[in-house]
């Protein structure tokens, strides 16, 4: 069983502290909530977890009966991001018809205070003729 | 007992060219319908041409045919109005051809009745492709739901009454909306039903589904509409 080369677990270590400090910076100033956050995250942990931990990767691969451990890892990524992406397409839906919602009332209410606006202005120049 | 206010909903975009005669032509009529031209986001003058004739209403951004129509169910029913009637705006319904509609509700009150170009009047032309999309769109629904019987169910002249305004307030599709809310409707249970109606050629602009874009339509909508059957019906 291979263990995971130094030079390794520092590029992956500096690609995971980056990202993490990029999305918890993103968190802070309430660019993501914190369920994206948690999501986002397990890119940067889980190969972390793969790269510090060689063993339980091998110790997977062989439970799931998969030849190699990096399967494992992308697999694990990949259903990871799914569910935030299943999520997400989700919310889109239900932001499109609020916003679809929201333009056809906000349209109408135009309409409808242009059109008393127009009343008015009628009337007063009625009012200033007799 | 009152005669019933009849709302004749134009959905138009870019149709500068078109509308003001449309608008005539209504008015022309005298039974009393009123109007709201909805303009989704043209970037012509439709509006301001629109506005000298009729209520108007400008989306602040192009949401389709389907958005567009959907705003004029909203206003009809926060106006209180009996019916309305979806009519094109590149004049290709003729509005005398509204009272048929109505006639035919009152004959036999469906909550939808479509204005049809091949019932009983096979004189309307489109190409091959189109006619043949809209059959298979027409077997497709008469299929899957048992009371059904339309001929036309892409047909953009359409009268819907007060249950159908309610139910179309909250449920609207926004793709391919002709076909697909007839579906949505067969499916809550709504009666449907059909008169003939003579349809003019456009005169201004061009339609949208050319080449082979009626294909990938009916493709799509066949799709919707058998999601649709197995769909559960919407809480009312």
């Amino acid at each position: 069983m291979p263990a995971t080369a130094l030079k390794t677990v520092i590029v992956i270590t500096i690609f995971a502290i980056g990202y993490m400090f990029f999305i918890i910076r993103k968190t802070a100033r309430r660019q993501l909530d914190i369920y994206d956050l948690v999501m986002l995250s397990t890119v940067a942990i889980v190969p972390i977890v793969f790269a510090a931990f060689p063993q339980f990767a091998y110790w997977l691969a062989n439970i799931a009966g998969v030849g190699f451990p990096f399967v494992v890892m992308f697999g694990m990524l990949f259903a990871i991001l799914f569910i935030f992406v299943h999520r997400l397409t989700f919310k889109v839906h239900r932001l499109e018809s609020d916003n679809r919602l929201m333009v056809q009332e906000i349209s109408l209410l135009r309409q409808t205070l242009d059109h008393e606006e127009d009343k008015k202005n009628r009337i007063a120049q009625d009012g200033s003729i007799h | 007992m009152s005669a019933p206010r009849v709302l004749i909903i134009i959905p138009c975009y870019n149709e500068q060219g078109a509308i003001a005669a449309l608008l005539e032509e209504i008015s022309g009529c005298q039974q009393g319908y009123e109007t709201i031209v909805v303009d989704d986001g043209s970037e012509d003058a439709t509006f301001q041409i629109a506005s000298r004739f009729s209520p108007t209403v400008k989306l602040l951004r192009n949401l389709g045919i389907g958005g567009a129509v959907q705003t004029g169910i909203r206003y009809a029913q926060s106006n209180g109005f009996d019916f309305c009637v979806q009519i094109d705006g590149d004049g290709q319904h003729p509005p005398r051809e509204i009272s048929k509609l109505l006639e035919a509700y009152r004959k036999i009150p469906s909550s939808i009745v479509i204005g049809s170009r091949y019932l009983q009047n096979d004189t309307f032309r489109s190409t091959w492709v189109r006619r043949f999309g809209g059959q298979a769109i027409a077997w497709t629904l008469n299929t899957l739901f048992s009371q059904s019987a339309v001929t036309d169910p892409t047909s953009g002249m359409r009268l819907m009454d007060r249950k159908a305004i309610k139910f179309f307030v909250k449920h609207y599709p926004h793709d391919f909306p002709e076909p697909i809310s007839l579906a949505w409707a067969l499916k809550e249970g709504f009666a449907v039903g059909e008169v003939p109606v003579q349809m003019r050629a456009r005169e201004h602009g061009n339609s949208s589904i050319i080449g082979i874009k009626p294909i990938i339509y009916m493709l799509r909508v066949l799709g919707y509409i058998v999601l649709a059957r197995i769909m559960r019906a919407s809480p009312r």
